[in-house]
Order: C-alpha cells, then sequence, then structure tokens
C-alpha cells in the first residue's frame, strides 16, 4: 500500500514530457547538426536553405569541454548528418552523446559522420599518447580550422556529405559553396596582408590552439601557460615560461576566452607582454557570429596590439 | 631410358624453376630502380619549379606594378606566393608526419583504475557496522581493469574486473564487476544490454566508486540496493521518439546489488518470479542554458526473494527471512555548468529518496513461526557539490536511512569532503565523516563514529566517461 505514494509519479512525469515534446514537425529540411559553431556556420554557407543547423556548442565554451546535455539527445537522434572538426577534439563529450542519442546514421564510421578533418594533415601528431604528456590527441593537433586555408578542407568536406546526402541538390550546394570560398579567399589574402609586417612574431596562449594559424601567417608558436594539454600550469612552469619569454622578448601572451584571465594577465606583466583575449570559434567574444568576423577579429587584435607596441 | 628420361627431367625442374625465380627477382629489381631514378627526377623537377617560383616571388617588384592594395583581388605574385607557401608546408608537414611514429590505436580500449584509501575510524567494526576496522587503516580499495571494443558493426562489448583487498585476510581478491553485450543499431530508438552490468536504478547506484561526489557510497544505497547496482541479467533502454529528452528503461536479472551474498533463489529451481525486474523513467529540463535540472523515477521488484542474504538476525532475538524485495526511489539532479569556464567552475545538487518496503518471514527466538512482516522504510542522500577551480572542488552529503528491517532504527551521516584533482587522471580526497545513530540502532551495538579518508584514485590507459556519468 505504501508504495503507492509513488504510484502517480510515473504518470505525472510522461505526461509533462510528452505534452513539452510533441511538437509539429519541422519542414523536410537536411537536419545538421555540428560540434562547434564554426562547422555550423560552414554547413549554413554551403547549406544554404536547404539545411537546419544546430550547433552543440555556442562559442563561449571549451572546444573539448561542452557539457553533455540531455537535451542535446533528441536533436541529435533526428540528425541526418553529424558534423564534427576530428582529429580525437571531442573525445570528452560526443562518443557518449552518440551512443545516446541511438541515432544509426551518424555514428563513426556511417556516412551521417562528417569529420571534417579529412584531408588535413595534421600538426604536431605526438610520439606517445602516453599522460605524462598531458592529454594529447593521439591524432595530432585538432585546432586547423584557426587556420582559414585549413579550413577551406573542412568547407569541403561538408560540401560533399551534403551532396552524399542529397545529390539533387549538387547544383545549389556547389554555387554556394564556390561563392563562400571566393568571399573567404579574398578575406585570406587580406589577413595575410594585415599580418605581414609581423612575420616572425612570437607568442603563447593557455591552450595549444593556435599552431595552424601560427604557421599560416607566419608567426612561432613559443609555448603555452598549460604545463601539458589540458594540465594547468604549476607555479615553476609559470616562473619558467616568463624567464623564456623575458629572454626571447615574446610580446603576446593569447588568453583564449573560456581560461580565466588571472594567470595569462599575470604572465604578461612579468614579461612585458600583451595580453589580447582570442575566440577559438565564432560567438567566443561578441561581434564574431560568423567564421570570417571571428577571423577578422583575430587578425585585427593580433595586428592592433603589436602595431600598440611599437 | 624413358623411365631415365623421366626422372632426368623431373631432376631438372627445381634447377629451371630457380633459374626462372631469379630472372623474376632481375627483373622486379630492374622495375624498381627504374621507378627510383623516375620519382627523383619528378622530385628534381618539382624542387626546380619551387625554386623558381620561389624566386621569382621574391624579386622586387617593378615600379610600374599596380599597387597590391589597389584592388580586393590579391595580386598574381601574391596567388603563386601563397600556392608555393602552401606546397611547401604540404611537403614539410607530410615529411615531418613521416619521421614520427603514428600511436597504437587500442582495439580494444584498456585502461586501469586504482584507488587507495587512508582512514581513520574512531570507533570499532562491531560499532560502525563496517567490515573495515576501527582506528587506522590503509587498504587497496580497488583496481578496476576496463576494456571496451565494438563487437561487429551491430554491438559492443565492455568488461570491468575488480580486484580489491578482502577485509578480514587482507588478500587480493578478484571479481567480474562487469561484463557485458550492448547493442548499437537497434531500430525504433532501442538499446539492449545482457551480461553482467551495473543496473538502471537511481543516479549513483551504477556509478563506479572512484567517480562518486565523496568517497563512499551513500547509506541508503549500501543498505537498500546491496552497493552498486550490480545484476545479471537483460536491461532495454528506450528513448521515446519525442523532442524532449526522456529515458525508458526497463530490465530483468537474477540478482540486484553488488554486495548481495549471493544471486536470489540459487537452489536447483527458480520460478520466473524469482527474478527480480526494474525500471527507470528519467528526464531533464534546461531551465536556462547554464541551468539543468534531470528527475528520475526507478522501481523494482522481486516477488519470491529466496535467502536473499540469508537469515537475519533482529535486536529482540527473532530472525527475518526476505520474502518479497519491493523499491522505489526518485532522484532529482540541479547542475549550474557555466557555458564559458565549466572546467573552472560547477554547482551541482543531488539528492535521491528511496522507499524500500519489503515482506519478511519471522521465526522468534526459540524457532516457533511468526506472522510475516511487511517493514516500510525510507532514506535519502543528498550532496552539494561545488568545483571552484580546474584542480579544486569540495562537496557535502547528508545521509538518513531507516533501517529495511526496522524502519525506527535511523542513522544519519554528514560528509564533508575536499578534492585536489593533480590531472584529470590523479585525484586526491580528504574527507571527514560524522556517523550518528538514534536510540533503536543503538541497541543493535552502533555508536556515533568519527571518521577521517584521504583517498587517492588514479587512471592509467584508456578511460572516457559514459552518458550515465555525466
Amino acid at each position: 500500500m505504501k508504495s503507492r505514494r509513488f504510484g502517480l509519479l510515473p504518470v505525472i512525469m510522461l505526461a509533462m514530457v510528452l505534452g513539452m515534446g510533441v511538437l509539429p514537425a519541422q519542414a523536410a529540411k537536411i537536419r545538421v547538426v555540428t560540434t562547434l559553431t564554426d562547422l555550423a556556420d560552414f554547413t549554413r554557407e554551403v547549406g544554404g536553405d536547404l539545411v537546419e543547423v544546430r550547433s552543440l556548442a555556442t562559442g563561449v565554451e571549451d572546444t573539448h569541454g561542452v557539457p553533455m546535455k540531455p537535451s542535446f539527445v533528441p536533436i541529435m537522434n533526428r540528425a541526418d548528418l553529424m558534423v564534427l572538426v576530428g582529429l580525437d577534439c571531442e573525445h570528452a563529450f560526443l562518443p557518449a552523446l552518440l551512443e545516446a542519442s541511438k541515432n544509426p546514421r551518424i555514428q563513426k564510421d556511417k556516412p551521417g559522420y562528417v569529420d571534417c578533418s579529412r584531408g588535413i594533415t595534421p600538426r604536431d601528431v605526438p610520439k606517445s599518447t602516453d599522460h605524462s604528456e598531458g592529454d594529447v590527441h593521439p591524432d595530432g593537433n585538432p585546432h586547423y580550422t584557426l587556420d582559414p586555408v585549413s579550413a577551406k578542407t573542412a568547407i569541403q568536406n561538408i560540401y560533399t556529405a551534403l551532396v552524399a546526402f542529397a545529390p539533387q541538390h549538387k547544383a545549389e550546394f556547389g554555387r554556394n559553396r564556390d561563392a563562400y570560398l571566393a568571399r573567404l579567399n579574398a578575406r585570406i589574402a587580406e589577413w595575410e596582408k594585415q599580418l605581414r609586417p609581423y612575420k616572425g612574431t612570437r607568442f603563447v596562449s593557455y591552450h595549444e590552439h593556435w599552431p595552424y594559424f601560427a604557421a599560416r601567417f607566419g608567426m612561432y608558436y613559443f609555448g603555452t601557460i598549460e604545463l601539458k594539454p589540458g594540465v594547468d600550469p604549476t607555479a615553476r612552469h609559470i616562473q619558467e615560461l616568463s624567464a623564456a619569454m623575458k629572454a626571447e622578448h615574446v610580446p603576446i601572451v593569447i588568453r583564449e576566452p573560456q581560461f580565466p584571465e588571472r594567470t595569462p594577465r599575470h604572465i604578461a606583466e612579468l614579461t612585458g607582454a600583451t595580453m589580447i583575449t582570442l575566440p577559438i570559434m565564432p560567438g567566443g567574444v561578441p561581434h564574431t557570429e560568423t567564421y570570417i568576423k571571428m577571423m577578422d577579429y583575430i587578425v585585427q587584435t593580433m595586428a592592433t596590439a603589436l602595431q600598440n607596441r611599437k | 631410358m624413358k623411365t631415365m628420361i623421366t626422372l632426368a627431367t623431373f631432376c631438372m625442374l627445381p634447377f629451371c624453376s630457380t633459374v626462372a625465380f631469379a630472372q623474376t627477382l632481375e627483373d622486379r629489381l630492374k622495375t624498381l630502380e627504374e621507378t627510383l631514378i623516375k620519382q627523383q627526377q619528378t622530385i628534381a623537377e618539382q624542387q626546380k619549379l619551387i625554386n623558381e617560383l620561389t624566386t621569382e616571388v621574391r624579386q622586387p617588384r617593378s615600379p610600374a606594378s599596380p599597387p597590391a592594395a589597389a584592388s580586393d583581388q590579391p595580386a598574381p605574385t601574391d596567388e603563386i606566393q601563397q600556392q608555393v607557401q602552401e606546397l611547401k608546408e604540404k611537403v614539410d608537414q607530410v615529411a615531418e608526419a613521416q619521421t614520427r611514429t603514428f600511436p597504437s590505436v587500442f582495439n580494444p580500449a584498456i585502461g586501469v583504475v586504482g584507488e587507495t584509501i587512508f582512514g581513520y575510524r574512531s570507533k570499532g567494526s562491531a560499532q560502525t557496522g563496517s567490515d573495515r576496522p576501527g582506528g587506522f587503516d590503509a587498504f587497496q580499495r580497488s583496481v578496476e581493469l576496463n576494456a571496451a571494443a565494438s563487437v561487429d558493426p551491430f554491438a559492443k562489448a565492455y568488461l570491468v574486473v575488480n580486484g580489491s583487498a578482502d577485509p578480514v585476510t587482507g588478500e587480493l581478491a578478484w571479481g567480474l564487476e562487469e561484463a557485458a553485450l550492448q547493442t548499437t543499431a537497434l531500430p525504433w530508438n532501442l538499446e539492449l544490454k545482457a551480461g553482467r552490468f551495473f543496473g538502471e536504478f537511481g543516479r549513483l547506484a551504477y556509478i563506479h566508486d572512484h567517480e562518486l561526489p565523496v568517497v563512499n557510497r551513500p547509506l541508503v544505497l549500501d543498505r537498500y540496493i546491496g552497493g552498486e547496482s550490480r545484476t545479471d541479467g537483460v536491461q532495454l533502454n528506450w528513448l521515446l521518439p519525442v523532442e524532449h529528452y526522456v529515458s525508458l528503461t526497463t530490465g530483468l536479472g537474477t540478482q540486484f546489488g553488488g554486495d548481495a551474498p549471493n544471486p536470489n533463489n540459487p537452489g536447483d529451481n527458480r520460478r520466473f518470479s524469482g527474478l527480480n525486474f526494474w525500471g527507470r523513467l528519467s528526464t531533464s529540463f534546461d531551465l536556462s542554458p547554464e541551468i539543468s535540472l534531470e528527475p528520475g523515477i526507478s522501481g523494482l521488484w522481486n516477488p519470491h526473494t529466496v535467502d536473499r542474504g540469508g537469515a537475519l538476525p533482529q535486536p529482540d532475538g527473532s530472525t527475518f527471512v526476505e520474502r518479497e524485495r519491493r523499491l522505489v526511489g526518485t532522484d532529482l539532479v540541479l547542475s549550474y555548468k557555466p557555458l564559458r569556464n565549466n572546467q573552472f567552475q560547477t554547482l551541482t545538487w543531488g539528492t535521491e529518496l528511496l522507499y524500500s518496503d519489503n515482506s519478511f518471514d519471522a521465526t522468534d527466538s526459540s524457532g516457533g513461526s511468526q506472522p510475516g512482516r511487511n517493514v516500510g522504510s525510507l532514506g535519502l542522500y543528498s550532496y552539494l557539490a561545488y568545483k571552484f577551480h580546474r584542480q579544486w572542488s569540495t562537496a557535502f552529503m547528508f545521509d538518513w536511512v531507516e533501517d529495511p528491517q526496522n524502519k525506527h532504527a535511523q542513522t544519519f551521516a554528514y560528509s564533508p569532503n575536499i578534492t585536489w584533482s593533480f590531472s584529470h587522471w590523479n585525484q586526491l580526497r580528504l574527507q571527514y565523516t560524522y556517523t550518528d545513530h538514534n536510540a533503536a540502532s543503538a541497541l543493535a551495538g552502533l555508536r556515533p563514529d568519527h571518521a577521517l579518508y584521504l583517498q587517492w584514485s588514479w587512471i592509467i590507459g584508456s578511460h572516457s566517461h559514459g552518458w550515465q556519468q555525466r
């Protein structure tokens, strides 16, 4: 008899969630879920009106630490395509979400699993995945989209996946892609021009987000504030890094917005470097809603910081 | 003569084949040499082209050239420079990647989790009801070997082998904690699991020790479930096809609870009603982008229990034998995870209320049969965990539980702790626990107890947090 205290609970809960959950079906667009906001932007550019895109990240998160929300699960359950950075970038949240989604179309190695790193030559492939080297990515550094030329490979992968899913729209996808790439190429030329005077500039950042960016713009990635990937700095590491930065006159400390400001600012003060806050995906800071706007912001902020030091 | 010719021919055959093989080797070598020469020529031509283009790019522009800024489109030399740069980078990267040893991708993924507890308890085991001695204590609570991999395109499998120190002898005893097959390609949002696994009941019953927010499993889970919700059986999960997250799970198995001394009805014939049946319904609401509420309800029923826990002596001298097991629970997790810096700051409130309603056959102290008894008892835990730094977090758990055989006997516990994570794989936790009992529990000899624990847990190899550990 006493167990009847709980008897009504399942009925109430089920009624609540069903009442909330059964909504009118959306128009027949290609449903795409992306892990990060840069991939969402690329997909919207290539897919145009034919796609409905949801990004798991809003832009302000750590790319390796997007919270696993149950509300993501029904969205992924209905997805036609799952677009991801790859190179193990999403290892902390995507495998569990994929399993929970129970969507066989988007599981790894299925056509709906769109790994945008296909065709990317990875940098910093570790010789060992031993944890003494921190939370290393076995396949190499996954932050290639911060190099706009490598980003073109991701765009091409998204285009290929969309065409494979809806070949009847190949022409439209092709037009969209070409138009976007033309805009992007023009911006790349501009970004290179803006940063050309600063070739050879050394900088440090909190996490290893910037090796592809540094290589693209001829800069030198001096080191990271993290002791190892995913491992917070020790006092000794900060001391050694600061001493090395002073000796080599490293002018820039990049702080990614998802990391606290205190340590990067402290290092900047110790070394006389300039600290700048740069987003790692669109939406990371205000007025960077698209990839091109984000890269504009990154390049402009970097160039201004270096110009002001002259 | 004919025989001689045949014999001679037969003897010559191996030599002929050797010569032919040698010729084949020579041919292959020659072909390889030619290919190599062609490749060297190609590389030399490409290098020459790169040098020419580089020289061209580095030559100063003629004064008559229009300034690049005059047009939005990049000048031809810029395009060439960009192409050369991209080509050189590709070549460099390929060369660099080839010099490195590509790390092995394990199949299956294998990892080990270790957990050592250093402790002090102010009372002895007879007064705490614990299987660990009072006073100073150090023991290797567990070493878990995990392995997981896909079986085929339709299923994956995993196992967890646990080694722990015997509380009496201190000897290491290995046991199979989990070994299960899980489907990955069933239609209609279904997922089937079979084997030995932690059945889905509540929130913390199917979490391994090292992933708990406190050192010890909540008292109510220890008393009502038997620690971890281990079962040998089958479980079906259904993600409801609606636009809101709703998960429904049901299962059956021969036992439910890791610390149960044996499966129910271990005799030579088990009725269907001798199995355990359980179910869980859970959902989630995003109250804001950073705050979520996850409620759930669970139920467990074993209609015909025989010998689960054996004869259970009572303080009044009578003895209980469980005849039917019924357990229901409701749980709630409210969490605040700031999107921007959730690696550095989170706040979680979790609570779980369980109601046990078991039936017992009773015998008095002289062995005479007594009327059967139903004992309805309640228990709960509630904790608040606050992560205030990437490496630091603190938590407080409150426990309250009525004895499932005597609801008048109550136990309370208060456990604050602080955790220092050197890294994701290496963690120290310091916890104080004060345990108290009411008068009815004191009749059983239990006494208030102060305990201090230092838990050191570590992980090597592969380790991933599943959906349930989110």
